[in-house]
């Protein structure tokens, strides 16, 4: 398939929880040398900031923006028996961890608790707290363990990334390397202006990296790539769906940490139709991404964000159809090419 | 043998009705030790490895080789498959999981379910039952009835994994695990039995041992030992209730069992160095060995449990030392029974 879809895939298995995301910054660093006209550099925090060269100087600085963190966990001690107490990094869902596979430092550790048959039955019915789970990883003692992992380690999910359906695609860590890889293919592409980009860390325990970086580039307008929650799926009345999958692009005009910039969310919709890209309006306030960093950067930033539709989100089994990814670049491209040819 | 390759593969492949992949592994393993094997009424896979002999016992090994999973019971008008459950799967761990249907071929698919900023806060932290859930699996309605049919089973899907020190990780340990003792058991005492030997790989142990019934009467043994998972120790669980990880295989001592059978393998794990754990139950055992052990006039059972943690997850963990080991202990069960003459039924 493309060379986006192959490195959406590449990028998707690289273990990135927040802290630690130098294993996806160092894949990004190695296509982005490969580019010609793309200058970059590295921030205090580990976000990428690039420069990408276009025909001409822009009447709008731009700025497009992905976050390279997962959500995941991170190890707080190993206890006496060898298993690991931890706590979530960013929000997962709480229903979602049992059972599952996560990987630490390489090696494969199991969130379980006792079998189902052990349980009473007022316990069978209640999602565990955090508090109550641990990590396995097969040790037989405290001693054991600290051979494998240590307090501070990071554990991200442990899935495969799967085709199905049709053209769907399964993975963990769609929120964001989805962004990242389209960014990427952005970058990768003749463009009639130069643009701004980064490549942002810990948004996910608070859109942190995005601020920092989003004061060093000093930009007029911005994008921010991101996967949203569509909740098209059984059991929702239709009114609550969200948006959803196959339908292209979802632009939002409000969430929990952003009032969209109306200018940018009208002329999204316009271009997309003169273009003839399906898009579709996120029909909900909720969430919240870098843009809530971004728009408050310096004296404001004018900023829209793009959003993949994407089930199930923070959890190992993100699901997305792979067309909305590139109907999304296509229209990202006739955005940067509409936002720096004029003042915002 | 490798044993961590026949673990591996049957724990990836699936069976709950006697059709897929991991019976087939079984079937064509059983063919290296009985030209004789084959699929009954049920779907039993029935292997006769060694002829009954006049005044001599009459053995059957037995382990089960259906999973807990699920059947499509309808397809909704967006394309997802509304299911019921075959056994009983953990309930807590279905959201987001990952599952194989075995519709015209096999397809994926993820358990979803509302999602949680559209659910009030009592609603986030209830388990979802199985009428709250579907399975995705990436279609719209006209596609997915194509591709599915109500009646189609569902598996759970997972690739199992090493984790550090021997353990391995899986879904449907309970109880490939036991199955794969079973073959390893034919490798060890191959050539070498002196009396009737069968083994039955059985289905519908997870909707009350079912297969067992109906494999037990057909092979009409004099002794039988059971081979299936019990609950691995982990922090949460009462510690009596378990046994440990890596110490060997549980042998189980119950009302329901051969006192007999008990002893022999207590006394066989010491004088051959098999490390072994007491599994210790008031009545029925929740296994095979409970039907079996009334087959017919009555049969002198023992029961072999494989410690394992995360029972009906797809994070089944079991050590491989300890597949091996009970293997070891039937195989010297089966030399001992072979030339014990009558083990009575206490």
């Amino acid at each position: 398939m493309s060379v986006m879809f192959e490195e959406f895939k590449e990028l998707c298995l690289l273990p990135g929880v927040s802290g630690n995301e130098k294993p996806v910054s160092d894949y990004i660093e190695s296509k982005l040398s490969q580019i010609p006209g793309v200058e970059y550099k590295t921030d205090p925090l580990g976000s990428i900031i690039v420069h990408k060269k276009g025909k001409s100087a822009p009447e709008t600085k731009l700025l497009v923006s992905a976050h390279m963190d997962e959500v995941g966990f991170i190890i707080n001690s190993v206890g006496e028996e060898g298993f690991l107490k931890f706590t979530p990094v960013g929000g997962i869902d709480p229903r979602v961890v049992l059972g599952r596979r996560v990987i630490i430092s390489g090696h494969t550790g199991i969130i379980g608790t006792k079998a189902v048959h052990l349980q009473k039955a007022d316990e069978r019915k209640q999602a565990p707290d955090f508090d109550d789970l641990l990590i396995d990883i097969g040790a037989k003692s405290k001693e054991d363990a600290l051979k494998y992992v240590k307090p501070g380690d990071t554990a991200s999910f442990d899935s495969d990334f799967v085709e199905f359906g049709g053209g769907c695609v399964k993975s963990k860590a769609i929120d964001d390397r989805i962004g990242c890889a389209i960014l990427l293919s952005l970058l990768r592409q003749p463009l009639e202006y130069s643009i701004e980009a980064t490549f942002v860390v810990q948004e996910e325990i608070g859109t942190r990296g995005a601020k920092a970086a989003a004061f060093t580039v000093g930009a007029d307008a911005a994008v921010v790539l991101e996967a949203t929650t569509a909740s098209d799926i059984a059991g929702v009345e239709e009114g609550k769906k969200v948006c959803r999958l196959g339908q292209g692009p979802v632009i939002s005009f409000m969430d929990r940490l952003t009032i969209y910039d109306r200018g940018l969310y009208n002329l999204a919709f316009e271009a997309a139709k003169a273009s003839e890209i399906p898009c579709q309006p996120k029909l909900a306030v909720a969430g919240g991404n870098d843009a809530g960093a971004v728009h408050l950067s310096k004296k404001g930033v004018k900023t829209l964000a793009l959003s993949l539709p994407c089930r199930y989100l923070h959890s190992p089994s993100c699901v997305i159809k792979y067309e909305d990814a590139e109907n999304t670049l296509r229209l990202l491209k006739e955005l940067c090419r509409i936002i720096g040819s004029k003042p915002c | 043998m490798d044993l961590h390759e026949l673990l591996f593969s049957l724990s990836e492949s699936s069976c709950i009705t006697g059709e897929g992949k991991a019976a087939d592994i079984i079937l064509n393993r059983a063919g290296e030790y009985s030209d004789k094997a084959f699929k009954d009424a049920l779907g039993n896979i029935i292997v006769p490895v060694s002829d009954e002999r006049e005044g001599k016992p009459n053995i059957l090994l037995e382990a089960h080789m259906d999973e807990i999973g699920f059947v499509v019971q309808t397809i909704d008008d967006d394309g997802f498959l509304h299911v019921g459950e075959v056994g009983g799967p953990d309930m807590r761990v279905l959201l987001g999981s990952e599952v194989t249907v075995f519709g015209k071929e096999p397809l994926f698919g993820v358990f979803c379910s509302k999602p949680p900023h559209l659910s009030s806060k009592e609603e986030y932290k209830k388990v979802p039952s199985v009428e709250d859930l579907a399975v995705d699996i990436g279609f719209g309605h006209d596609k997915a009835a194509e591709k599915v049919s109500p009646g189609d089973f569902v598996t759970l899907r997972r690739k199992p994994a090493d984790m550090p020190d021997g353990m391995i990780t899986g879904k449907a340990l309970d109880n490939r695990a036991g199955a794969a003792a079973v073959l390893r058991c034919l490798d060890l005492c191959a050539g070498k039995v002196g009396c009737g030997l069968t083994a039955a790989f059985t289905l519908g142990e997870e909707l009350g041992c079912r297969g067992a019934v109906t494999a037990a009467f057909s092979t009409a043994p004099t002794h039988a030992v059971v081979t299936d998972v019990s609950f691995g120790y982990t922090p949460d669980a009462p510690r009596e209730k378990c046994g440990d990880m890596g110490k060997g295989p549980m042998i189980g001592v119950s009302p329901v069992i051969s006192r007999g059978m008990s002893d022999m393998l207590v006394k066989l794990a010491n004088e051959k160095g098999i490390p072994y754990q007491i599994e210790v139950m008031g009545g029925s055992t929740g296994t095979n060995a409970d039907p079996v052990s009334v087959s017919r006039g009555g049969v002198a059972t023992g029961l072999v449990s494989i410690p394992l943690r995360y029972m009906h997850t797809a994070a089944e963990a079991v050590y491989v030392s300890d597949v091996e080991n009970t293997a070891r202990l039937m195989a010297e069960a089966v030399k001992e029974i072979g030339g014990f003459g009558n083990v009575r039924n206490v």
